[in-house]
């Protein structure tokens, strides 16, 4: 192959690490790829990139990719080859029959949010016709649940109210537990443009990251709280704006239940919520939060963005909550430059949030116990359909301790890796007769598998990602998939399997019928998102090309609802025994549990999952740079190297969890939202102690407290 | 067999209702009842009832254990929401 290489063919996509969406145009040469150059026209990204969209697509052909279906009898027998007939019918087979022995409700299913929004439909399709029960659920179940939850609460729409460039406009930026510099660097460009231009930057996040301080971007008033007192001092800064009355009076009063909004200045104005009280608990200057309260609230125009920091907590709705009712009190919601975004982890969290792959809704955050809704999927799919809840994946793992629940079929998901509290997930699965996987390559989750099917990369199919700026986008097909099958036929194939005759020619037909059965897209089609490049939802008739901002005129109950947010401190508790709190999150150049990125060059920014930890605390316990060490907690325990690290304060300690061998979820308590069963990732007590005998692979050891 | 651990049940059960303990009596024991009721498989929803029934009332805060009260007088389907109380003009 010259160099350089010189492609033959480009064609437009949309990348799938994480929640920005950006468009590129994906070239070939000879039918590989060989360069992702970002398009210029891509509405979420305008021709910006960033090193895992850019360079980190190599992974697609990896040799670890599985090429054929595989089945086994247990999971101490090795795999072996079948075709894809064969694998549906044995898939299908094992599932009807737990069903017949356990019961209608003892199999389920997981989605996604690295597949499309087609691919995603059809997995809740695959539970609701065939396993006929409710048992499906989806990935942000452990990311960004708790924002659907607490913005549908308060605002009616569990979605970002902006689209990106509406940062442009802010006056002041308030940026909750999220890094966008890392974690989101396209949209983090652009905010580090809007403070360039004279935003006012507010961070509240335990540690200080790249957004608090790096060139372009440095934040005025930084609260570095301790973590787990989130909703203390979001409580804090209501009680600043109340006691204060910087709210907007008109604004609540013509837009908002004003009851409600009396209701909670009662709660919030309580001297218990006063700085004073407050700051020393979160470990902050009372001055600071009431900084930070005059700032956001003096605007004109504040926005909120925000992100794992605020909802992997066990009060994360909670915490999702104050932030609506936040940008209520102070009138910044409903035109351009304010409102409240969450930054989504995954490409397309948004689309799996709005697809129906939840065990108490259908698409469009419609109740399975809402006889209307019902009706009009019992209509297009022809067949009764069951009107209650099903189980959210942590009770199906629960589920599968106690015995009840003994069949799941998991589409691109890596629960052992991902999931809290490991050993529970591994003793569930181990529990189960059937689990089916659907992946790129063999991962900790196969391991407990009996069918492992093939998955397809988002390189190599046709469907569309919404963003976290319900921008829904094209992804296309640049590549075949390597075992033959695109992740939705594969779906396809499973719902044929178990009985219930489906055809789809090509996704365009499942956008189609999303269209139909749900409002907030009954516009769209790939018709429209090829004419235009994309669209933000609601596409309706009143708006046919989509919408930027959401809550313009009202909000869609009507009235905007003050929630009441009692600060509930996590049982997670720090003492002698662990005394320092671990808190996790991501770096630049990795993705999520790092199944795509380890298997490209992007090992050589980061190749191992490290600890940062503060100089005194390092200090105390005789550690030096580079030291390795075993972090142990009420859970698990596992070794780490050490970074000693400015960004954290004394007794706060951080990590990533992108390499599977650190199983950094063996260390994090099983704590979980009260509303969503989200995990507290963010908050777990533990020790750190020097390792003197290195050991070549980590092992992990289960600690009985 | 219960579906899942009643321990965790119970636990859940008593972690919803710390969210709507501030909230004036009424709208305190709707809120759980309709989180339950909307949120919750019906198995979960039964176990929590019999092992309640079973002598363990006295695991669940007083508005959580009303709520459970509740689902039994009103278990027909209701208008579903996002889980909070609801202030009825």
């Amino acid at each position: 192959m010259p160099i350089p290489v010189k492609p033959d063919q480009s064609t437009i996509t949309t990348c799938a690490y994480c929640g920005v969406g950006c468009g590129f145009k994906a070239e070939t040469s000879g039918g590989q790829i060989v360069r992702m150059t970002p398009w210029k026209e891509g509405k979420a990204n305008h021709g910006h990139s960033c090193v895992k969209g850019r360079f980190a697509f190599d992974y697609y052909r990896h040799p670890d990719r599985v090429r054929s279906p595989m089945i086994r009898v247990s999971i101490e027998d090795p795999w072996r080859e079948v075709s894809w007939d064969e694998a549906f019918a044995h898939a299908a087979g094992e599932l009807k029959r737990i069903q017949e022995t356990y019961g209608s409700g003892s199999v389920g299913a997981v989605s996604s949010s690295r597949c499309t929004n087609e691919e995603i439909y059809l997995m809740q399709k695959f539970a609701r016709v065939g396993l006929r029960n409710n048992n499906i659920d989806n990935c942000s179940r452990i990311c960004h649940s708790p924002t659907q939850f607490g913005l549908s609460a308060t605002l009616g729409a569990g979605a970002a109210s902006q689209h990106f460039d509406s940062i442009l406009r802010s006056d002041v930026i308030l940026v909750v537990g999220a890094n966008p510099t890392e974690g989101h660097p396209v949209f983090g460009s652009m905010m580090k443009r809007s403070v360039r231009r004279g935003a006012n930057l507010l961070v509240i996040d335990p540690r200080r990251t790249e957004t608090v301080d790096s060139p372009h971007c440095r934040a005025s008033v930084h609260l570095a709280l301790r973590p787990g007192t989130n909703v203390l001092v979001l409580d804090s800064i209501a009680h600043v704006v109340v006691t204060e009355r910087l709210y907007d009076e008109a604004f609540v009063r013509a837009r908002c239940d004003w009851d409600d909004f009396e209701l909670w200045m009662s709660q919030v104005g309580d001297v218990r919520y006063s700085p004073d009280v407050v700051g020393p608990e979160a470990g902050l200057e009372p001055d600071a939060i009431r900084e930070l309260a005059r700032r956001y609230a003096a605007g004109p125009n504040s926005t909120i963005y925000y992100g794992l920091g605020v909802t992997e907590h066990s009060q994360g709705s909670t915490g999702v909550m104050c932030l609506g009712n936040l940008a209520m009190a102070c009138g910044m919601i409903g035109r351009e430059g304010v409102g409240v975004n969450p930054l989504r982890g995954q490409g397309n969290v948004q689309g799996g949030s709005c697809l129906g792959s939840w065990p108490h809704m259908f698409t469009g955050y419609r109740f399975v116990t809402d006889a209307a809704t019902r009706a009009v999927f019992e209509n297009e799919w022809k067949i009764d359909l069951d009107g209650e809840p099903g189980l959210r994946l942590p009770n199906m793992f629960d589920a599968a301790v106690a015995g009840s629940f003994k069949g799941l079929y998991i589409q691109g998901e890596d629960p052992v890796q991902s999931d809290p509290n490991r050993h529970h997930v591994e003793a569930a699965l181990r529990n189960m007769e059937c689990v089916i996987v659907q992946d790129l390559y063999e991962t900790e989750t196969t391991k407990f598998a009996h069918v492992l099917l093939p998955g397809s990369s988002s390189l190599e199919k046709n469907g569309t990602f919404t963003n976290a700026e319900r921008r829904v986008s094209m992804v296309r097909k640049i590549v075949e998939p390597v075992a033959g099958l695109e992740d939705w036929e594969i779906t396809v194939g499973m719902i044929n399997a178990m009985g219930y005759e489906l055809k789809y020619d090509h996704p365009s037909e499942v956008l189609d019928e999303i269209a139909r059965t749900s409002p907030a897209y009954s516009g769209m089609s790939f018709e429209l998102i090829e004419r235009v490049g994309s669209v933000q939802w609601p596409c309706n008739t009143a708006a046919p090309e989509g919408t930027e901002v959401l809550h313009t005129v009202t909000f869609p109950r009507g009235k905007g609802s003050f929630m009441l947010t009692e600060y509930v401190p996590t049982k997670e508790r720090v003492d002698d025994r662990f005394p320092l709190l671990l808190t996790t999150g991501r770096i630049l150049s990795q993705y999520n549990a790092g199944t795509q990125t380890r298997r490209t060059a992007n090992n050589a920014w980061y190749d191992d999952d490290v600890l940062d930890i503060s100089a005194d605390d390092a200090a105390q316990r005789g550690l030096r740079n580079g030291d390795r060490v075993r972090v142990a907690s009420r859970y698990g325990e596992t070794e780490l190297s050490i970074t000693v690290s400015g960004r954290v304060h004394p007794g706060v300690v951080y990590t990533t969890f992108h390499f599977a061998h650190t199983m950094v979820n063996a260390v994090t308590s099983d704590l979980n939202d009260w509303a969503t069963n989200c995990p507290e990732y963010k908050v777990t007590a533990v020790e750190v102690t020097k390792v003197t005998k290195v050991t070549k692979v980590t092992k992990v050891t289960e600690v009985t407290s | 067999m219960t579906v899942i651990d009643p321990a965790r049940l119970v636990e859940m059960a008593n972690q919803i209702g710390d969210f709507f303990a501030p909230y004036p009596e009424q709208r305190r024991i709707e809120g759980v009842r309709n989180h339950l009721r909307n949120y919750w498989d019906p198995r979960m929803r039964s176990d929590l009832l019999a092992y309640v029934a079973n002598g363990n009332e006295g695991e669940l805060a007083s508005h959580v254990l009303a709520a459970t009260r509740l689902l039994q007088t009103e278990a027909d389907e209701r208008s579903a929401y996002a889980g909070p109380p609801r202030v009825e003009h």
